[in-house]
């Protein structure tokens, strides 16, 4: 029995079952259970290897609940990694070819989650053990190692080598004996970490050089690079609506996708994938490594009853802060099926109402060049539309799994009708076992953390991913947060409440920025989006057959008759030295000129872009005075002060008047 | 015998129980003291929230729950101060409530989408619809002190969140006494999306959302709540009518564009003293359900174990609500109002100060406890749930502080004969600090959302409209410098801030 081992000291372990004592025999024809499975929660080295491997050997196939949950041990016992990568290693050479790939998955998670210390360690066995499993494998498991290889160009949160340019070069020349490609994963990055800084000269460079590797790239190649950086992008955009930089990334992607598919040639290849390896796969804030402190050093509990002195910083700047610096690293979408029917378009609400994003610098200069090139047709859409869709267009995501859902509701609905249980006094005391059916047996997948199940269609367990994925992100925050000191927020504002109807519908757990805020942001958005299309140009009489097109997307503008005003516009359409662009394209254009960079680095871009002065400045109904930017502001401080006047904030700092504090 | 017993010969430090389907092992912790269960195999639920094997939950602070288990569970506990396993448990008509509350749900997230998209209805879903408009379940629950009516809501809820229907039932507690996610003397409303953790009387009904990250949506609520200020509802009835109507406004308003959470329906929490009739309390009692009943458009009343409260139900709201007499679990524990002071006190602290909690006796401490298998407390598996409140000193202008209504600051002796009747129950009443006997030394002030910031849209008793924001509390004060020492919940800064009193004192 484990819950109250008789030994709590490390070192009695060469005689585990001391902690177990064996049950007493029952008195009489007691069937006594046998001991549960020993999981002691108090480890010593010996045990926690013991059960690692116990926990591993579950892991026979590319199962993500189990790569996580040994992921998160793993990050919980950074001071065993040397245990954790010696059971890797052991539990990969042990099984049979078929189950090697899923540990290969973990080892993956685990050295770009907790690159520090696993990503060390592992590189000192990665090499062995990647040629031999890759000699043993079938051909398509050698292709997903590939892939996976091929993250781990770039795995590393500076941007470099997962595991040292060493590891890589060794095994990419044991995979590519010949392989002109790999030179330009690796060569371009050991001078450092890749800065915003370098790539107007390394833009430069290339474009005088001969693109590199046209010789041997493939589009097959080209592809599954592709699908690994938009697999990270929409990871990332998944986890932070907001960002419109990822978003706009995710529908560049998909162009290159749909054009290396349609067919470029080998220049052109070498092109696409040159650029995405150093720019587009860079993740746009490059966190630091995980700061996982060792146990022995707890933070030590604040005095009960007596008001600790908080420490230092503001805790709720760092709680009010989006995601982006979660890194795309997580790339397990990536081991389901890299195919592009997976790649859906994130489930995330009101995702078309958000207007479309401003692009990076770089790839907005890559897709310009592209654009300029004839090779790509804009679009001011989020998705990619128009001609050249393929059979391997991605299905839309949300459509489908909405109408699974009312199949879903529907069955679920005359399950429950089909119980009969009347509202009254008599019938409900009535003796029935219905219930269990509903809350358990129809629910088999259970969260091993919580306890919350699911059922086990493809919504099911789609809504189980995103869970996991939940504690995954939590566990990941608090592994940070140790020692900053957390707080109890701020209740919300009536406004917020009563706008913010998506609190956790899918029991999400709130992370990260509050939904309120979120919603806010998301109204804010759209707001500014649904004002930029109000604008319109009158069409010059007899124009009204005139193609026309948006010189930065290169959509058309169709013109339209306004019955108010009887006459022929062009809406979403703004006139600037007698061109006519789509307001939208050209507010985001002017935008990205403007102090786009510096916002993007600081951490709250997203949430406050519609009221920087630069984005006022733009086009001329943009800064109209809107009568619910008052509650946008209050949307825009962090939680603390949620609902207070800024102004005030800004004229007390509250800290000028500590006065009590447990140091003194 | 439905259960087996086997506990450690020589050892008293824990037991192994078995219980069979449909029974429960119930246990009442004393102060100080804390408790550990695992569930071994089998399923098994505490309130309505399923546990996870091999998990060690703990349970402080005078916690008294029940783990029950629908098909039979084996337990491992360490030694609380009472237990014992119960045959007896109304869990199969809380089932069944539940069953026909889906029944409602379903209904009406149908006739919602119907009406929202009559376009994408088939001709199948109309024909279903025919017999609309389908409402979702709105439950009041009523009872007389210790009926259970608190676990009642928990159960409820939390079978609701469990459907795996992505319901999200509104919690609604009107008990001021409670507290619920917020502090007692608050009226409030939660939306709940994942089940409500058991844990200590501090958290019975949800945790507010802190800055730490969080693994149960229900330990991050962002609840909506106005500030009654007293435990009890008979201090101010005209005050708690006006909150609980502005409670449903602002409810259905966020139903609005919620259909799925409309759909979901709520479940209101109430005081006993709305189901206590007495000669003093007949009519504000009455007015006060009636005030539930409109505000909430409630269309079931669930009266636990009173038939006189079940035919009195059934007189007044018969013809419009479905009134349901329930049974009362055998499991609820009479609770003294010292106990109900200690559990304020809980509450306070966790408010400010987070969780703390010392695993029972021989076993590893939070710090060295494994994540293998690792401690579970109200949900969370972190080892660390303390919080960092703020203590800082303000001048006394940068606070406006009010009372509402009834008794003026001063004693009674020092005012005129009759003076102290002469406000009227709802007005604002200003509290300068630098009087005597201005009651704000420990005491618990609410702080209010900002007032309209358009002057035009102000009027005199706006106060009594503004939702809280959070609570604070006055640890010193010094009059001759005019300054408060105020106790806040974080960093957040207070001036200009309005705060009202109430009758809550803190308690080191
Ligand atoms: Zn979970
Ligand atoms: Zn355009």
């Amino acid at each position: 029995m484990s819950l109250y081992p008789q030994s709590q000291a490390y070192g009695q372990m060469q005689n585990p079952p001391m902690g177990y004592p064996q049950p007493v025999a029952p008195p009489g024809n007691y069937h006594y259970p046998p001991p549960p499975p020993a999981q002691p929660y108090h480890v010593d080295p010996h045990t926690f290897r013991r059960d690692y491997t116990a926990q591993l050997a579950e892991l026979t196939v590319n199962s993500r609940p189990i790569i996580q949950n040994l992921s998160m041990i793993a990050q919980d016992h950074t001071h065993y990694a040397d245990v954790v990568t010696q059971c890797i290693e052991a539990h990969i050479r042990r099984v049979p070819p078929w189950m090697k790939l899923p540990a290969f998955y973990l080892l993956d998670a685990i050295s770009k989650n907790v690159y520090d210390p696993y990503a060390r360690h592992f590189s000192t066995v990665v090499v062995r053990l990647f040629i031999d499993t890759y000699e043993q494998v079938d051909p398509s498991t050698r292709s997903k190692m590939i892939e996976m290889l091929t993250t781990w160009r770039n795995g590393a949160p500076s941007g470099k080598e997962l595991f040292g340019v060493i590891t890589q070069l060794a095994i990419e020349r044991h995979i590519w004996p010949d392989d002109a490609s790999r030179n330009v994963a690796v060569s371009s990055s050991p001078k450092g970490p890749r800065r915003r800084i370098n790539r107007r000269q390394r833009r430069r460079q290339s474009s005088s050089r001969s693109p590199p590797g046209s010789s041997g790239i493939s589009a097959p190649q080209v592809l599954s690079e592709l699908e690994i950086v938009l697999n990270q992008k929409e990871r990332a955009f998944q986890l932070n609506p907001y960002d419109k930089v990822a978003q706009n990334q995710i529908a560049i992607l998909h162009q290159l996708r749909k054009l290396v598919v349609q067919g470029v040639s080998q220049e052109e290849l070498g092109q696409i994938l040159h650029q995405m390896r150093t720019t587009l796969s860079q993740p746009q804030s490059v966190p630091p490594p995980a700061a996982i402190p060792p146990p022995s050093a707890p933070m030590p509990p604040p005095h009960y009853g007596r008001p600790p002195f908080p420490p230092g910083s503001s805790n709720h700047l760092s709680a009010a802060a989006p995601q982006v610096s979660y890194p795309p690293a997580f790339s397990q979408q990536v081991y389901q099926q890299p195919k592009p029917e997976q790649v859906a378009v994130p489930d995330v609400a009101n995702v078309s109402t958000v207007p479309p994003p401003p692009p990076v610098e770089n790839i907005a200069s890559i897709f310009s060049a592209l654009v300029k090139a004839g090779l790509v047709t804009g679009s001011s859409s989020s998705t990619p539309t128009g001609a050249g869709a393929t059979a391997r267009e991605p299905a839309n995501r949300p459509v489908n799994s909405a109408e699974t859902a009312t199949e879903t509701d529907k069955q679920y609905r005359k399950a429950i009708l089909s119980a009969q249980v009347k509202l009254n006094s008599a019938d409900i005391i009535r003796q029935r076992t219905v219930l269990p059916q509903f809350l358990y047996d129809q629910l088999p997948g259970q969260c091993k953390h919580c306890g919350i199940r699911f059922s086990d269609s493809s919504i099911g367990k789609q809504k189980m991913q995103d869970h996991m994925d939940m504690h995954f992100r939590q566990n990941r925050k608090a592994g940070q947060a140790t020692g900053r000191g957390h707080s109890r927020g701020w209740f919300i504002s009536v406004e917020d409440w009563t706008n913010d109807s998506e609190v956790d519908i899918k029991g999400k757990g709130r992370a990260g920025a509050p939904r309120s805020m979120k919603a806010a942001a998301a109204a804010d958005a759209a707001k500014v989006d649904a004002e930029l299309r109000a604008l319109y140009v009158v069409v010059p009489p007899g124009d009204e057959a005139k193609r026309l097109s948006c010189p930065i997307c290169n959509e058309r503008l169709e013109p339209e008759f306004m019955e108010d005003d009887e006459e022929w516009v062009w809406k979403n359409a703004v006139n600037k030295d007698d061109k006519i662009f789509h307001a939208t394209c050209h507010a985001e254009a002017a935008l990205s000129k403007t102090a786009l960079a510096v916002r993007l680095r600081s951490e709250v871009s997203s949430r406050s872009r519609s009221r920087t002065p630069e984005a006022r400045r733009t086009p001329p109904k943009y800064d109209s005075p809107s009568p619910s930017r008052g509650v946008k502001r209050k949307a825009e401080d962090d939680e603390s002060k949620t609902s207070q006047p800024s102004e005030q904030s800004e004229r007390t700092p509250p800290m000028k008047k500590v006065a009590i504090s447990p140091t003194e | 015998m439905a259960y087996e017993r086997a506990s450690d010969s020589g050892q008293r430090r824990s037991q192994e129980w078995t219980l069979a389907a449909e029974t429960e092992y119930r246990f009442e912790l004393d102060a100080g003291t804390s408790l550990a269960i695992k569930l071994l195999r089998g399923r098994a639920e505490i309130f309505g929230s399923e546990l996870v094997e091999g998990k060690i939950y703990l349970f402080y602070e005078e916690c008294k729950a029940a783990v029950f288990t629908w098909q039979g569970c084996t337990i491992e506990i360490s030694q609380p101060s009472t237990e014992y396993i119960s045959e007896e448990t109304p869990m199969s008509a809380y089932a069944n409530l539940h069953v026909a509350f889906e029944g409602m749900r379903v209904r009406a997230l149908l006739d919602a989408q119907v009406t929202a998209h009559p376009e994408k209805a088939t001709r199948e879903d109309l024909e279903e619809n025919r017999d609309g408009p389908h409402d979702a379940p709105r439950v009041l629950i009523l009872g007389p002190e210790n009926s259970g009516k608190t676990t009642i809501t928990k159960i409820l809820v939390n079978y609701a969140t469990r459907a795996g229907q992505d319901w999200c039932p509104m919690l609604v507690n009107v008990d001021p006494g409670e507290g619920a996610s917020m502090l007692p003397g608050t009226l409030l409303a939660a939306p709940i999306s994942t089940p409500l953790q058991t844990s200590t009387p501090a958290h019975t009904l949800g945790s507010a959302a802190t800055s730490a990250p969080s693994h149960i949506s229900s330990n991050a609520l962002l609840p909506l709540g106005y500030w009654y200020g007293h435990a009890e509802t008979k201090r101010n009835p005209l005050l708690m009518d006006r909150l609980i109507r502005n409670l449903g406004g602002n409810i259905w308003d966020r139903w609005d564009t919620d259909l799925r959470g409309r759909a979901s329906g709520l479940i209101v929490d109430t005081p006993s003293s709305f189901s206590t009739s007495s000669a003093a309390n007949n009519e504000h009692r009455h007015n006060l359900i009636k005030a539930c009943v409109d505000a909430f458009r409630i269309n079931v009343i669930l009266v636990v174990g009173h038939e006189k409260l079940n035919v009195e139900m059934q007189r007044m709201y018969g013809s419009r609500v479905t009134v349901v007499k329930i049974p009362k679990s055998g499991g609820v524990v009479e609770l003294d109002s010292l106990y109900r002071a200690r559990v304020h006190k809980y509450q306070m602290h966790s408010y400010m100060y987070g969780e703390r909690v010392n695993p029972p006796l021989g076993l590893p401490s939070l710090a060295d406890a494994s994540p293998l298998t690792g401690y579970i407390i109200g949900g969370e598996q972190s080892t660390d749930l303390t919080l960092a409140p703020l203590s800082s000193v303000i001048n006394f202008d940068d606070l406006s502080i009010w009372r509402i209504g009834e008794e003026t600051m001063a004693p009674t002796s020092a005012l005129p004969i009759g003076a102290a009747r002469v406000v009227s129950e709802m007005q604002p009443l200003h509290i300068d600090p630098s009087l005597p006997g201005s009651g704000l030394y420990n005491a618990v002030l609410a702080i209010l959302a900002p007032p309209h910031p358009d002057e035009v849209e102000r009027y005199d008793e706006e106060i009594l409209d503004l939702t809280v924001t959070g609570f604070v509390v006055v640890t010193a004060l010094d009059i001759p410098n005019k300054r408060l020492t105020i106790l806040s919940p974080n960093q957040g800064s207070l001036s200009g801030r309005t705060a009202i009193l109430g009758s809550f004192e803190w308690q080191e």
